[in-house]
């Protein structure tokens, strides 16, 4: 393709100043003859400019007979062709072979997917584009087979959480995320308009080259950049829209609230319940309408030599909750200049500039504060609701005036510089530099206020934190790349060294003289008042790595890999570790028996196998074999009270600790039918983790403030990754897409003493069980078998505590007539069975439509916000409508209580996690060619577009996705965090 | 192609050095130490850092649970002395305990045993450290080691006389002994009590030896105070008087002249003050909690104006009505709505959220400049008026009623002041009879200082006290709270559970 520009680039420097000459022709199918209709004509440097009729026929008038036309049609490849003097020009066109066999990004390389012998999903620049989102990992939801992706939350500016083939580990289970070469664990900061492509490598045989953090999988990002090109194509892309919560929470009204009160009293606290009416809606106090917005301005161009793609993107969201702001800058620049025969450099710069408001944590405030009380009492104060409902309430609306000036600015300077040398005719060196400079600035500043007992702040206390993270690779690696005859080999050996450091400091003050924005500096405050505190930690990686890839007559495929990875993390004896892996693959499609049957048009079986690491799992352990002690736990002795230095051992150190790895054996088989307008790809896959270092929860008389990390378990992920897809050019362009990922996630061993790992304690009881032959993090708690109807029907059951008519019944699991810690059984698991995505699309006259939906089953939610009552909160309508009551004796839910046996961990608080949501759906109308020519505009495309539109969930909460960081077997537990938002976009695409 | 081979083959070269240099300082490159902090094999490197770990001890016991909410739960709130406190459905999981409705699963119990089980493994570590901290000055390090044991014993102390038997952790636990733990016998935990205790009697210097700056120290009379408040519970008389009298005759301590004196700044490590925990009100570090602070003073400040606190642990009617007429400890125990805060100024107001609203005086610290759970009050855990009645108390059952009186007498003489007319000296000589004033006495004089559920426990009085109080208390069951439930899960079983849970 690139020659062929190469070479019209050179005819057009001859030819020039020709009067105008019409040109005619047919246009048709290189696969079956037929003629295509609706094929765009464009002279390439002119005006002129067509479409195909009904008979494939078309009539263009060009500047001259040496003109160059060009010819597109959606799904197929686009041809250049001269006149070379001709006025009538026939021109077949066969279906995009790009489509079919292009080339994926693999660890340190490409390949032709044809020739993959790994399981590698990718996504294009096309489909992420689409999404209105700043994060590319949300704009990666639904889209591969096998990757589930859960956003963090719904504040601006948040990424999500990635998890590839399941869970394998008990701790961090995040993928590692490679930008043009540079590893990183957080790509929060990457433009998603700025993307090539997205490629996640899957399994082992794809996964090995990255050794020590290859584990959990690894998601390649590729940004734009330059090609070569007559003219710079000069590309702005920009869209806003508004977003709203997907749904609100379904509580009590103010003169439900009253009678719950009244009833949980015993009391006529209220006399007249309904007297309250609808009271204050705290949901919509806190939440709102929020505009989002992003301009992307791009240059894109080369020549023989130099190639450039500068980017610049500004990219603004209002949080749907009050107070929450993101705004973000982004420049790229990535070059590439070819200084002579042997050497090439070339970078890929990143900067940005984030500005982030965070709103106080408000959500569960206002999903606890009760109706009854407006935002303000009539005197104008914010209301104090811990008279008489308990101190652990707070105003939300007080909150949210109060403790909103808190400020995040973060600047990053993430990028890869490169120099390339081949010698030796087939050898090229690589010598590849990355960095990721971050720097973050916080302020906060709180101002005295008090509004109860417990929601107050005596003193006025302005806070900065500084932190610096400095993080570089440098890799230095060696191809031979050799083609015989039927032979193709490529080897690549490497060398890379990795250090990463990060240092924070914080100070802060009180007693300024105001609360004016330009007074909130530290020396304003009263400088006896003043405190700071630093830390700072780094780490240190050196590897070895080493992949042969071996294509026999494009048929039988080989790839070995092993890399070698040393890391500071370790204790020096356990400090390597060697990550070996082999993959076979053959393209039967390709062979001439396979060939004659006429069926299919490809077929690939392919297998693998690998072992990876995990050093992900610790990843804020930094020296997790060395006994760290804690200092600044101060006492004061002395009549003058002075504060003397305390230290002592607070984390446990684990010199034994060796690398959790993961062996990995994955079966694929892609498949191409009817002209490969039906492919297919599957692979199942049995990822079994082992030695997982983990924290285990040990019990309180060792006295440890933090539960010591350890080598404690295997897991076992099985599963498929099913992708279809069907793919229809022509006039009507249509697709349709399907992946599906069941898997099972099960723990096959607990390597230490203990049988089971309990976690995630509420109110003193674990709310999950690890346990062997179970899912990771199960809950586990009693089971509810009713609700008593009377308080003789109590009595005469088996109880728990003091259990009387109205309360939950726990099943007496084990028939001893009591219900006591034996009874507590498996309650499902937070980890969805199965996961999937449907995308569908179509292109017509200039319109273009897509969609996709993604959806989860099988997965459990424990509504923690609603079991936790530390004070009187809101009730959710689902404890109201058919609660117990001496007139309601067969209601299905308990009595209002506020605490008691109603509260113990069981399946009351456990609801079906399972949803489908319309992820995207965008409608775009692209102005036909030869109108916009004649303004120099070479594409003018408008489109609306939706996220989250349509969501279908049995979860009473705003979602049953809440990205969860900590321990997997602390997943699924809602306590009311920062809900996703539904959005409209309205957007304009224009390439000059 | 001659040229282009010569530079390739530099190139070889120069990488072939690149790659080995950078391969020969590999091992520099990956040995990282934690930045600006010690680890266990840099640390205990000379006197400084051994009292650090010493002071780190101390540390814990300010922590909210081993002095907030679970410790007043688990002390006057679960007594007769004490009421939940603040509104009436605030905090139900300590009315659980209030009403004798909980079980092993309340927050208050994991609370105590978490709490003070840190300490224990604080100070398990520096016993065993500081021996052998090179080129020590021999006296710091004896005296170091000497308030480890104090406080260690301190927490088995409370241990002991909340679940009866526990784990005797007295070395550093490794991963191997994590899980299985079993209960000892509890007078094997008094024998460890002991053993610590007079340890720490002989290696610790009396209160005034301690340099001016060090005050707030465990003493040797501190020493010689929890020993004595051991055998009490043993109901080893002997030995509790022995202790008693070496700490009146140490001539270390008297009582200040003024009861209420001990609760207001001027008493903190005052004349009568044998072992506070220590606390200031200084700007926090970050975030929250103070860097010298408890919360003891805000959970129990009065609610509502002024504005000091949460309200919890609101003194009790029978505990009110059990003062003789007059008594003015009453009044500087218990804060009414109308009074005049002991600030002089402001006056208590009506909270008509909270019922028969009272609250603790003791706990009672003027507004100050930390913030609110920043609570500056040091926290009285033994006071000389406490040996006194112990002494009494140990005398009488040592059938010494005589000398039991004058120290009895002593107490009511101080709180009596110099009004003639109330609380007149005790004259009764019968041992049942001096007994019940001895009881009475150490009710009054220690009320709200979290004395009075451990004193009915030793003297099997929990019961009958209890369900006096209307209270859900079974005999035989309740005298012992019920070890945390997640400490039984998380052992697979290996520690039992209490009989009657």
């Amino acid at each position: 393709m690139k020659n062929v520009i190469l070479i019209l680039v050179s005819i057009m420097t001859i030819t020039s100043g020709f009067a105008q000459v019409r040109v005619n022709g047919l246009v048709t199918d290189k696969q079956d003859g037929t003629p295509l209709i609706g094929v765009t004509i464009r002279e390439k440097s002119g005006a002129g400019g067509g479409i195909s009729d009904i008979d494939g026929r078309y009539i263009v008038s060009v500047a001259g007979s040496e003109s160059v036309l060009v010819f597109s049609y959606t799904g197929y490849a686009t041809q250049e062709i001269a006149l070379n003097g001709r006025t009538e020009l026939n021109v077949s066109m066969g279906e995009d072979a790009n489509l079919l066999d292009q080339v994926v990004v693999v660890g340190y390389g490409t390949q032709r997917k044809s020739d993959l012998t790994g399981a590698v999903g990718s996504v294009k620049s096309k489909d992420i584009e689409r999404i209105a989102t700043g994060s590319v990992a949300q704009a990666l939801q639904g889209k591969i087979a096998g990757v589930y992706v859960t956003p963090n939350s719904g504040e601006p500016g948040q990424g999500a959480i990635i998890r590839i083939r399941g869970t394998g580990t008990l701790n961090n289970a995040n993928p590692i995320y490679v930008i043009d070469g540079m590893i990183t664990y957080d790509a929060s900061f990457v433009n998603p308009q700025d993307v090539a492509s997205i490629e996640v490598l899957k399994d082992a045989s794809a996964c090995a080259i990255y050794g020590a953090r290859g584990a959990n999988g690894v998601v390649l990002i590729t940004t734009k950049t330059g090609q070569k090109r007559e003219n710079a194509v000069i590309s702005l892309n920009t869209y806003y829209g508004t977003q709203q919560v997907t749904k609100r929470i379904d509580l009590l009204n103010a003169s439900e609230f009253a009678q719950a009160y009244n009833e949980l009293t015993n009391t006529a606290y209220y006399p007249d319940p309904n007297a309250l009416g609808e009271g204050t809606d705290w949901q919509g106090e806190i939440f709102r309408k929020a505009p989002m917005g992003n301009v992307q301005l791009s240059v894109n161009g080369g020549t023989d030599r130099f190639n450039y793609n500068i980017s610049a993107n500004y990219f603004n969201q209002s949080g749907i909750l009050k107070n929450s702001e993101y705004e973000r800058v982004t420049l790229r620049l990535n070059n590439d200049f070819k200084v002579n025969k042997w050497l090439t450099i070339g970078n890929n710069l990143a900067y940005s500039n984030s500005k982030a408001q965070l709103a106080p944590g408000v959500v569960t405030s206002a999903y606890r504060m009760p109706p009854v009380f407006a935002p303000k009492d009539s005197l104008g104060n914010f209301s104090d609701p811990t008279s008489p409902f308990g101190l652990a309430i707070a105003n939300p609306a007080a909150d949210l005036f109060y403790k909103s000036n808190n400020h995040n600015k973060a600047d990053r300077f993430f990028g890869t510089i490169y120099g390339e040398i081949k010698f030796l005719k087939n050898f090229t060196f690589k010598s590849n530099f990355g960095f990721d400079l971050n720097s973050s600035n916080e302020k906060q500043f709180t101002p005295i206020f008090q509004v109860s007992p417990s929601q107050l702040n005596t003193s006025d206390q302005l806070w900065r934190r500084f932190g610096q993270g400095r993080d570089w690779i440098w890799e230095q690696t060696v191809t031979y790349d050799q083609t015989w005859d039927k032979h193709r080999v490529t080897v690549l050996a490497g060398y890379t060294a990795d250090e990463r450091t990060y240092e924070s400091f914080g100070a802060g003050r009180s007693g300024f003289p105001g609360n004016a924005d330009e007074l909130l500096y530290l020396d304003a405050g009263n400088d006896t008042t003043q405190v700071n505190y630093g830390s700072a930690h780094d780490e240190a990686l050196i590897s070895y790595l080493f992949r042969t890839n071996y294509t026999l007559m494009d048929r039988y495929l080989l790839t070995v890999s092993m890399r070698v990875d040393q890391s500071s993390r370790f204790a020096a004896d356990n400090r390597t570790g060697v990550f070996p892996s082999a993959s076979l693959g053959w393209n039967a499609g390709q062979e001439s028996f396979i060939e004659n049957l006429g069926v299919v048009d490809r077929l690939k079986f392919r297998v693998s196998y690998g072992i990876l690491g995990n050093q992900n799992s610790i990843r804020n352990r930094y020296y997790p074999s060395l006994g760290v002690i804690t200092s600044r736990l101060y006492y004061v002795f002395g009549p003058d009270e002075a504060l003397n230095q305390g230290a002592t051992l607070i984390s446990i150190g684990n010199p034994d600790l060796v690398w959790e790895t993961a062996r990995q054996t994955d079966i694929g088989m892609e498949m191409g039918f009817f002209n490969n307008r039906l492919s297919a790809e599957i692979d199942w896959y049995n990822r079994y983790t082992y030695d997982i270092i983990a924290p285990v929860p040990i019990p309180d008389y060792v006295g440890s403030n933090e539960d010591p990390i350890v080598n404690t378990a295997q897991v076992r992920n099985r599963g498929w990754d099913i992708t279809l897809n069907w793919r229809q050019a022509g006039r009507f362009a249509w697709n349709l897409g399907a992946i599906l990922s069941p898997v099972s996630n099960e723990v096959v061993a607990l390597n230490d003493q203990k049988s089971e790992i309990l976690a995630a304690f509420l109110q003193g009881e674990p709310a999950t069980r690890t346990v062997v032959g179970e899912p990771i993090g199960s809950f586990y708690g009693y089971k509810v078998i009713g609700v008593f109807d009377s308080a003789d029907e109590a009595a005469g059951a088996p109880r728990i505590g003091n259990e009387t008519a109205g309360d939950l019944q726990f099943a007496d699991l084990n028939n001893d007539g009591k219900i006591d810690a034996l009874d507590r059984t498996n309650l499902g698991s937070p980890i969805p069975t199965l996961t999937y995505g449907f995308n569908a699309g179509f292109e017509v006259a200039g319109f273009d439509f897509a969609a996709d939906l993604l959806g989860v089953t099988g997965n459990k939610v424990y509504n923690a916000k609603k079991s936790f009552r530390f004070s009187v909160y809101n009730w959710e309508k689902s404890s109201y409508t058919d609660r117990w009551t001496p007139t309601n004796t067969a209601g299905s839910v308990p009595r209002i209580t506020n605490g008691g046996t109603n509260y113990r961990v069981s399946d009351y608080f456990i609801e079906d996690g399972s949803f489908i949501r319309l992820r995207s759906m965008v409608l775009g109308y692209t102005l036909p060619t030869a109108l916009m020519q004649r303004a120099k505009i070479n594409k003018l495309r408008f489109y609306v577009s939706g996220n989250n539109l349509w969501t279908s969930q049995q979860y009473s909460g705003y979602s049953p996705e809440f990205g969860n960081d900590g321990t997997p077997y602390e997943v699924g537990f809602d306590n009311g965090g920062y809900p996703i938002a539904k959005s409209w976009q309205f957007g304009l695409e224009m390439t000059f | 192609m001659n040229n282009s081979t010569t530079f390739s083959s530099r190139c070889l070269i120069t990488a072939g050095i690149l790659l080995l240099a950078v391969t020969g300082c590999q091992k520099e490159f990956l040995d990282r130490k934690p930045l600006g902090q010690l680890t266990y094999d840099t640390f205990f490197e000379n006197g400084q850092q051994a009292t650090e770990a010493t002071n780190a001890v101390y540390n814990q016991l300010r922590q909210w649970d081993c002095i907030a909410f679970p410790w007043i739960t688990c002390t006057d709130i679960i007594s007769d002395d004490a009421d939940k406190g603040s509104t009436p459905t605030d905090a139900l999981y300590v009315l659980e305990v209030d009403d004798f409705t909980f079980d092993g699963t309340n927050s208050s119990f994991s609370g105590v045993w978490r709490g003070y089980y840190r300490v224990i493994s604080r100070a398990n570590l520096a016993i065993l450290r500081i021996p052998d901290v090179p080129d020590m000055d021999p006296i710091l390090q004896k005296r170091l080691i000497g308030e480890c044991k104090f406080l260690r014993a301190y927490s088995y102390l409370l241990l002991v006389q909340w679940f009866g038997d526990v784990p005797i952790i007295t070395e550093p636990l490794g991963g191997d002994s994590y899980y299985n733990q079993v209960r000892d016998n509890q007078s094997a935990v008094y024998d460890q009590i002991e053993r610590d205790l007079l340890d720490a009697i002989d290696a610790l210097p009396e209160k005034a030896q301690y340099a001016s700056s060090n005050l707030g120290r465990a003493s040797k009379g501190a020493a010689r105070g929890m020993l004595a408040k051991l055998y009490m519970v043993k109901k080893d008389f002997p030995k509790a008087e022995e202790q008693c009298l070496a700490i009146i005759n140490s001539n270390q301590y008297s009582l200040l002249t003024k009861y209420s004196d001990n609760f207001l700044r001027v008493g903190e490590n005052g004349a009568e003050s044998i072992f506070e925990v220590q606390a200031a009100a200084l700007q926090p570090n970050d975030g929250v909690i103070g860097p010298g602070a408890t919360p003891y003073n805000m959970i129990q400040g009065v609610r509502g104006v002024p504005n000091l606190g949460w309200g919890f642990n609101r003194p009790s009617d029978n505990f009110v009505a059990s003062f003789e007429n007059g008594d003015p400890r009453r009044e500087a125990t218990v804060i009414y709505v109308g009074e005049v805060l002991p600030d002089g100024a402001t006056i208590v107001q009506d909270n008509p959220e909270i019922i028969n609203e009272r609250y603790n005086q003791k706990a009672w610290v003027p507004a100050h400049s930390g913030l609110q759970d920043n609570g500056p009050g040091n926290i009285r855990l033994l006071r000389y008026s406490d040996i006194l009645l112990l002494a009494a108390e140990a005398l009488n059952e040592n059938n010494k009623p005589t000398e039991a009186l004058m120290y009895l007498n002593l107490v009511r003489k101080r709180a009596r002041g110099t009004n003639n007319f109330i609380l007149p000296d005790v004259a009764i000589t019968d041992q049942a009879m001096l007994r019940e004033k001895i009881y009475k006495e150490r009710r009054v004089e220690l009320g709200m200082e979290q004395q009075r559920w451990f004193d009915l426990v030793r003297w099997g009085r929990a019961a009958e006290k209890m369900q006096a109080v209307g209270k859900n208390f079974v005999a035989g069951k309740h005298e012992l709270l019920p070890v945390p439930q997640a400490e039984i899960d998380l052992t697979a079983g290996a520690l039992k559970q209490n009989p009657g849970y």
